[in-house]
């Protein structure tokens, strides 16, 4: 009995143990690639569980699970939660504009509820340079712009805004308006855009405009040195003029702490009656109602790139399509009756 | 026959063009000159122990360049990493490359390819966000390393313009990353924690060894060209590049990042100086449309491809999920 217990077991696993004959090795191979696969989607599964599940695993973890790799798996998952892995070769990353856009979005429709108009003027294909007036001490108004044309013209164009120094070289601002889209304002990448045939959007009053204070708004400020005649002469791009009404009182700078904001390399520090009283609050612009009308575009291609060199005519080109502009503005603000209804 | 002398043959890109001119054309048409012998066992392959520093390193230099005749010269004896000892940087730099520049004019050399960095046009606000070879390099940088780096390249095109038989190429390679390459930059992606700068992700451009070797081929085939950038396909950003790899990074306000750079600099802990830190602030990024235009070479890699080839090398699993979810992705 003693021998037969023994000897049992050990052949029944010796049956158990030997393999069954491989009777089609191809069917073989088909498991095992299957086998892959499931593993190989187990951990992406695993690797693309996103924000929430990577916070609930930390959660869960608890301390005993943090460690430098879990931090920088969470960080990685905030990052790319709202970036893409690609920008284009000025920087724009679109996942983090698609991120953005609601918020975008609700200043547009709601907070400021734009009304756009002349958007047909805006050409649907080829280059153009959008030329606009500046105010409202941040930049909201290019913002405004690029989605205008994005929402209200027919071929849901993209336009490049040119940002000042100040706002895309500032720490946090920087990123954020090269993802978004805008682009340093230099004329090396104004030309290099248009002759990509995109659509451009530049303030020339530059520094001058967006810090002008309360009592000076809807006047425009010089026009830099012409150099955006300059650059649509020698691109032969159409100068479509834009006129921006109602961004001149979101921020109301009634006076001007400019050594404030020196060692911060910025031009201007603005006292408005909520900044810097309320702190933080008075970051918020104020709802007024806001206009942006486009006007006819200025042909300039009768004088060829030549005419670049000619300082006179880019001078006096740049002083009517200022005219142009501070007219478009003179008839709007005249129409409003009130800033917060239009 | 005319050979090929190179120099800086036991760096890491030095050691790489070495390989890929006695692949191409024979070890008996390649002279290797540095004060090391090359890294890997090329047979054939004549290495001269040449000190650049020396006071007469120009005449040592002749006489190897007439003795093989030598009638192509590569420069590759440069630091990419900034280092301590700037004396002795600038005395191979800039020093070194006016001896080689005097040789190759007096002993007949018809071509000398300087190798040289993006890096040296600066990190600065002002920069378009592409720099042609038209912009004016960095002359007055803080960084001894930028500087000695421009110093080179005018000590080339000076004895360029004196001896017309000398043509000169200078080849501005974007910041070089892949399996195997050891630089400060691709140290600092070796760590876990990786500070960066608060408010700031700048554009970069991470160029495949590959590409860099093919660029120079290119330009051996087509002879002196001048100034040409060699740039990657595309660029990323800076902290995309950092979270694909996995970095944690830990944000620090630009005006504590400077004068903490170069304490810890100074401590012998960080791998580079204060001046870098514009590096990681603003955008230096390189236009590649001269080496499209004039010598038909565009590289074959993107900057996400240097990186993934790095982390291939160096971390497999953090470059298997990355690829991962690029492909969830597509």
């Amino acid at each position: 009995m003693k021998e037969t217990a023994k000897v049992v077991p050990i052949r029944g696993r010796t049956k158990r143990r030997r393999r069954p004959p491989i009777e089609d090795e191809g069917r073989l191979r088909e498991r095992l690639a299957e086998l892959e696969r499931e593993v190989a989607s187990g951990r992406q599964a695993r690797e693309r569980e996103g924000l929430l599940l990577t916070l609930a695993r930390l959660v869960d973890a608890g301390a005993r699970g943090v460690s430098w790799a879990s931090l920088a798996r969470l960080q990685r998952a905030l990052y790319f939660a709202w970036h893409s892995e690609e920008v284009d070769d000025f920087g724009s990353d679109r996942r983090f504009a698609e991120a953005l856009e609601p918020l975008l979005e609700f200043l547009y429709a709601v907070w400021w509820r734009v009304e756009t108009s002349g958007i047909e003027h805006v050409p649907a294909e080829g280059r153009g340079l959008i030329v606009a007036n500046h105010s409202g001490v941040l930049p909201y108004d290019g913002i405004m712009v690029q989605l205008a044309i994005r929402h209200e013209h027919p071929a849901r164009r993209v336009c490049r805004m040119l940002a000042l120094d100040m706002f895309a070289l500032l720490p946090g601002l920087a990123p954020m308006l090269a993802k978004s889209g805008s682009v340093r304002a230099n004329p090396a990448n104004a030309e290099r855009l248009l002759r990509r045939e995109e659509l451009v959007g530049v303030f020339p009053e530059g520094v001058k405009g967006v810090g002008k204070r309360f009592k000076d708004r809807y006047r425009l400020a010089r026009f830099g040195r012409g150099g955006f005649v300059r650059i649509a002469l020698r691109t032969g791009s159409p100068i479509i003029p834009c006129a921006v009404v109602g961004a001149e009182e979101i921020h109301p700078v009634v006076a001007k702490a400019d050594w404030v904001g020196r060692p911060f390399g910025l031009p201007y520090f603005p006292i408005t009656p909520t900044f810097p009283l309320l702190g933080p609050l008075g970051v918020i612009p104020l709802p007024t109602k806001w206009s942006i009308d486009f006007g006819d575009p200025l042909d300039l291609s009768e004088h060829g790139p030549e005419a670049a060199k000619d300082p006179i005519l880019v001078n006096r080109l740049s002083q009517q399509v200022r005219e142009t502009i501070q007219g478009m503005v003179d008839g709007r603000v005249a129409r409003r009756r009130s800033i917060w209804f239009g | 026959m005319p050979r090929v002398a190179l120099t800086g043959t036991a760096s890491y890109l030095g050691g790489r063009i070495l390989r890929r001119l006695v692949d191409a054309r024979g070890a008996d048409a390649v002279v290797a000159v540095d004060i090391a012998p090359p890294p890997v066992a090329l047979q054939g392959v004549r290495h001269w122990m040449v000190d650049l520093t020396l006071p007469g390193a120009d005449r040592r230099l002749v006489d190897v360049f007439e003795e093989e005749q030598v009638d192509t010269v590569v420069h590759a004896a440069f630091f990419t990493d900034p280092r301590r000892d700037a004396a002795y940087s600038h005395e191979l730099e800039s020093i070194g490359t006016l001896h080689l520049t005097a040789a190759a004019a007096a002993a007949g050399v018809r071509h000398l390819l300087v190798r040289s960095f993006t890096a040296v046009y600066g990190a600065r606000g002002k920069n378009p966000n592409f720099l042609t070879e038209e912009h004016p390099p960095e002359r007055n940088s803080r960084l001894a390393w930028v500087r000695d780096k421009v110093e080179a390249e005018d000590h080339a095109f000076s004895f360029s313009r004196r001896y017309t038989t000398l043509g000169v190429s200078v080849l501005r390679f974007a910041t070089l990353f892949g399996a195997g390459v050891h630089t400060f930059y691709t140290r600092i992606f070796s760590k876990r924690v990786v500070p960066v700068l608060l408010g700031y992700d700048p554009l970069v451009q991470l160029l495949h060894p590959e590409d860099a070797l093919d660029a120079i081929d290119a330009v051996l085939a087509h002879g002196p060209c001048g100034t040409v950038n060699i740039v990657p396909r595309d660029t990323m950003t800076l902290l995309t590049a950092l979270h694909l790899s996995d970095k944690l990074t830990v944000p620090v306000p630009h005006l504590l990042a400077y004068p903490g750079a170069d304490f810890w600099w100074g401590t012998g802990v960080g791998e580079a100086p204060g001046g870098f830190v514009d590096y990681v602030r603003y955008l230096f990024v390189a236009d590649g449309e001269k080496a499209r235009r004039e010598l038909g070479f565009e590289a074959r890699h993107t900057s996400r491809d240097a990186l993934m080839a790095f982390l291939e090398y160096r971390y497999p699993e953090t470059a298997a999920r990355s690829r991962d979810a690029r492909e969830v992705e597509a």
